[in-house]
């Protein structure tokens, strides 16, 4: 087997990596590492207080900053009944787009075209792209100039507080702000053309759910009350959990998210995605020019609905900035609760961001913090899985490597959030007996032999349960009674499959491989009859703990005989599983 | 013509990327950042990296927090002539050195990441990265500052030092011309706090958090007192010191006088 790794994923935020496995022409394992230290920053606000609480969190990620501290502002406000005045709410917005401006350009323009033109990074694309790398720039500039005026500095600045700002901008810097958005408007369309025609490859398409904040009135925006998914599912803010369900992989310092056992994703192609109808302008016009069926299932064009929305962001900034000036400047709000408990989400713009707290006597006592590259994890896996997939079995495994960069990068990830790199590697010929070994160290697993008699090696999986029963060990299927059986599945959601299968992979026959039956299913090397029951009716956690053990066929002819290697295979694997 | 340009590498830990982010915030000078030095390694610049060279300066950002990034700096400090700690995270331990005692730590991990094993990097607990290498300079902040940055970097290119104030936060108060807010009996921790942020806080009418960490030509003692005085509680002056300067800030509590609480 072999491995592909990519050990520092260079151009996105912070530290991570992918390690791909190969075995033969399959992809037995996929993992989205995120080797970014464990800060544990949930546990160190505890016991601080709500003002130091929303000092500390933005550190959590430099370029999501103003995200952190605006998710945690109304989750603090929620919690401690604080309401603000109508300024504050629309300041607040314009250092959200501020971010959104500075964010979207710094990701499409230098850490994501340059793979698109064949560039190591921005600054060597500068000599055959010197205007789109100079206007890149000043976009960035100037968002990063509305995040100075607004929170202070370019990075964790600290004006904006629980109950408002510390000091409110002049309107003579408001008022710049505004022209300066206008004078951009030529360049953002052209910025919108340029990502929304790049030639994004289709490895690798599939559908997936989306997942954004719901802004009120119907309107397009980056923040919300609710969250809204492409399924038309609505889920109020305080009830996020039933979004997320996070769980924890031992590969990684990222928690993980699914939503009802599915990956789901978030960002500006989930915002285009559920909200992309109801923008309006310069940007509605655009979206209806460009947007199409590969919008709703291909993660390249993340890139694209970026640039859509730095067409959004730079038509809204002028409105903010005219409703602003018309209203005086608000006071701090005070406040005297000293007990509650709230959670505030905001789109930053990676994706949708939780922060949740409980405040007792004045001190915060929970803390909870859910980073979209968090939710974004397991698709970014799922992805790299059917990439990986689709290459090797159109013959460019050659590829792999860097079509993979593609789509990590496309989602933006921002992996100091979550807690640099691909790699792939062939599977360790001894893999599944040290997987069985520990399947068998735990839950004791229900064992399923799938295949057809009478058809040479494919009858190795029933051969084997038939072995396994005469050895007296328990819950041994075959496929025709599994597809009955589902409700005993259901019983105890922990409990590890072991499926058995022959599996053309491309190795010499009866070699074994083992692959994790979520990358089986995403690698569709599952039987058809089963797929749709192990994608629908198989809890999550069994998905991630439960694998198929493929025997490789020398034939799957009708004859009425296994080949010789085949019934090797499976004197060895009853040896490992009998008692 | 051979190349004398100075190789320079900026490498990240585990922090927030905020000083890497902040050069990468040089919009007007980043090209002549890179035209000026060799810029070898700068991860989220760029994917041409060379992690094998020999280097005249290296920038690290962030705390050291698994067996991996001990690995890597030790490494970078090898084929490093000088070494910079940039921001709060790499010289002081940052916002994730307050839990680094090691029994809390362990608690505190288990009740983020439950008794899942981790497979890939043993995690520690937060330290500074002068606990494990020599550190030839610090540059403080969270994020560092721009106009510091430059002009370490501009000092650098000429074969200097880092020249860096020395004195808190108060002195660039009273440039700025600000009332003073303890004054107004708000707890402001620009007395202890090192200067060079530009009393940005201060400026926008809100007190100092105290990101810069302490201020070494500060009258420690005296200002200490004062905030005593105040009727602060000692205990919620340390607790907020503590929010940015990770374990350092005990050993500089541990240096007061008449003060043993």
């Amino acid at each position: 087997m072999k491995k592909i790794v990519i050990e520092h994923l260079a151009r996105v935020e912070g530290n991570g990596g992918v390690t791909v496995t190969i075995d033969g022409n399959i992809v037995t394992d996929v993992k989205f590492l995120v080797n970014e230290g464990p800060r544990l920053v949930e546990r160190l606000t505890l016991g601080k207080t709500p003002e130091e609480d929303v000092n500390l969190v933005p550190r959590i990620c430099a370029i999501c900053t103003i995200s952190h501290k605006y998710a945690a502002i109304r989750a603090m406000e929620k919690a401690l009944n604080v309401k603000v005045g109508p300024k504050v709410k629309l300041l607040r917005e314009l250092m959200h787009l501020g971010e959104m401006v500075e964010s979207h350009a710094l990701h499409v323009f230098y850490l994501a075209l340059p793979d698109y033109v064949g560039f190591p990074n921005a600054i060597a694309m500068a000599s055959k792209f010197p205007f789109e790398v100079k206007i890149a720039l000043e976009m960035k500039q100037f968002g990063n100039h509305i995040m100075k005026m607004m929170s202070g500095r370019y990075i964790h600045g600290e004006n904006p507080v629980i109950g408002g700002f510390g000091k409110f901008p002049d309107r003579d810097e408001l008022v710049w702000i505004k022209n300066r958005a206008i004078q951009f408007m030529p360049f953002v369309i052209k910025t919108v053309t340029l990502f929304a025609e790049l030639p994004y490859p289709d490895v690798p398409e599939s559908e997936t759910l989306y997942a954004c904040c719901n802004p009120p009135d119907k309107k397009y925006g980056i923040v919300g009350d609710d969250i809204i998914l492409s399924n038309g599912d609505i889920i109020d803010v305080q009830d996020y959990k039933s979004l997320t369900n996070e769980f924890i992989v031992s590969h990684s310092f990222c928690k993980r998210s699914q939503y009802k056992g599915k990956p789901y994703s978030v960002g500006a192609l989930a915002r285009v995605n559920c909200l992309g109808e109801r923008l309006e302008g310069e940007a509605r016009k655009m979206y209806k020019k460009y947007f199409n069926a590969r919008w709703t299932k291909n993660p390249l064009f993340n890139n694209a609905a970026q640039a859509l929305e730095l067409a959004y962001s730079f038509e809204r900034i002028p409105e903010v900035v005219d409703s602003a000036v018309a209203l005086p400047d608000e006071a701090i709000v005070p406040y005297g609760q000293k007990d509650g408990k709230g959670a505030g989400a905001v789109e930053a713009p990676r994706g949708t961001l939780f922060h949740a707290y409980e405040v007792t006597k004045g001190l915060v006592s929970h803390t909870d913090i859910i980073t979209p590259t968090a939710q974004n994890a397991e698709d970014i896996e799922r992805y790299c899985t059917i990439t990986a997939r689709k290459l090797l079995e159109s013959g460019q495994e050659d590829k792999i490597k860097d079509r993979m960069e593609l789509v990590i990068r496309a989602f933006d990830p921002c992996v100091s959030c979550s807690v640099h790199a691909v790699q792939v590697k062939k599977a360790p010929a001894e893999d599944w007996k040290a997987k069985i070994a520990k399947i068998k160290a735990g839950v004791s697993p229900l064992i399923v032999g799938i295949g057809s008699a009478g058809h040479s090696d494919d009858a190795a999986g029933l051969e084997l349960a038939r072995r396994l029963r005469l050895h007296g060990v328990k819950d041994v299927w075959v496929e025709d009674e599994t597809l009955d059986r589902t409700a005993d599945w259901e019983k105890d959601k922990r409990r590890p499959i072991l499926f058995v299968d022959a599996l053309d992979f491309g190795g010499p026959p009866g070699k074994i491989t083992i692959i994790t039956l979520q990358h089986a299913a995403w690698s569709a090397v599952l039987s058809h009859r089963l797929l749709p029951l192990v994608t629908n009716r198989i809890s999550f956690d069994q998905l991630k703990n439960s694998y198929l053990l493929g025997i490789q066929p020398a034939s799957l002819e009708e004859g009425a005989h296994m080949s010789e290697p085949v019934v090797l295979a499976v004197e060895q694997i009853l040896d490992r599983l009998k008692n | 013509m051979p190349d004398h340009k100075l190789k320079i590498g900026i490498y990240e830990l585990t922090g927030c990327a905020g000083d890497a982010l902040l050069i990468l915030d040089c919009e007007e000078e980043l090209v002549n950042i890179f035209k000026a030095a060799k810029i070898e390694a700068f991860l989220m610049a760029k994917s041409d990296n060379n992690d094998d060279i020999e280097l005249d300066v290296a920038l690290v950002e962030g705390s050291v927090s698994t067996e991996k990034e001990l690995k890597e700096l030790l490494e970078i400090r090898k084929r490093s002539k000088a070494l910079i700690a940039i921001g709060i995270c790499a010289g002081l331990g940052g916002m994730q050195a307050q839990l680094s005692n090691a029994e809390v730590w362990g608690d505190n991990f288990t009740a983020v990441y439950g008794g899942v094993e981790m497979a890939h990097s043993k995690p520690l607990p937060s330290k500074p990265i002068g606990d494990f290498v020599k550190v030839d300079y610090y540059l403080p902040g969270c994020p560092i500052g721009k106009e510091q940055f430059l002009s370490t970097f501009a000092r650098l290119l000429g074969g200097n030092p880092p020249e860096l104030y020395r004195f808190p936060v108060c002195v660039e108060c009273k440039w700025h011309e600000n009332d003073c807010l303890l004054n107004k009996n708000v707890l402001c921790l620009g007395p202890l706090t090192g200067g060079g942020c530009g009393a940005v806080c201060l400026n926008h009418n809100l007190p100092c958090v105290g990101c810069w960490g302490p201020s070494e030509e500060a009258n420690r003692t005296a200002e200490y007192q004062l905030l005593r005085e105040k009727g602060y509680d000692p205990g919620h002056i340390k607790n907020k010191m503590a929010n940015f300067s990770g374990t350092r800030i005990f050993e500089f509590f541990s240096q007061f006088k008449g003060d043993t609480k």
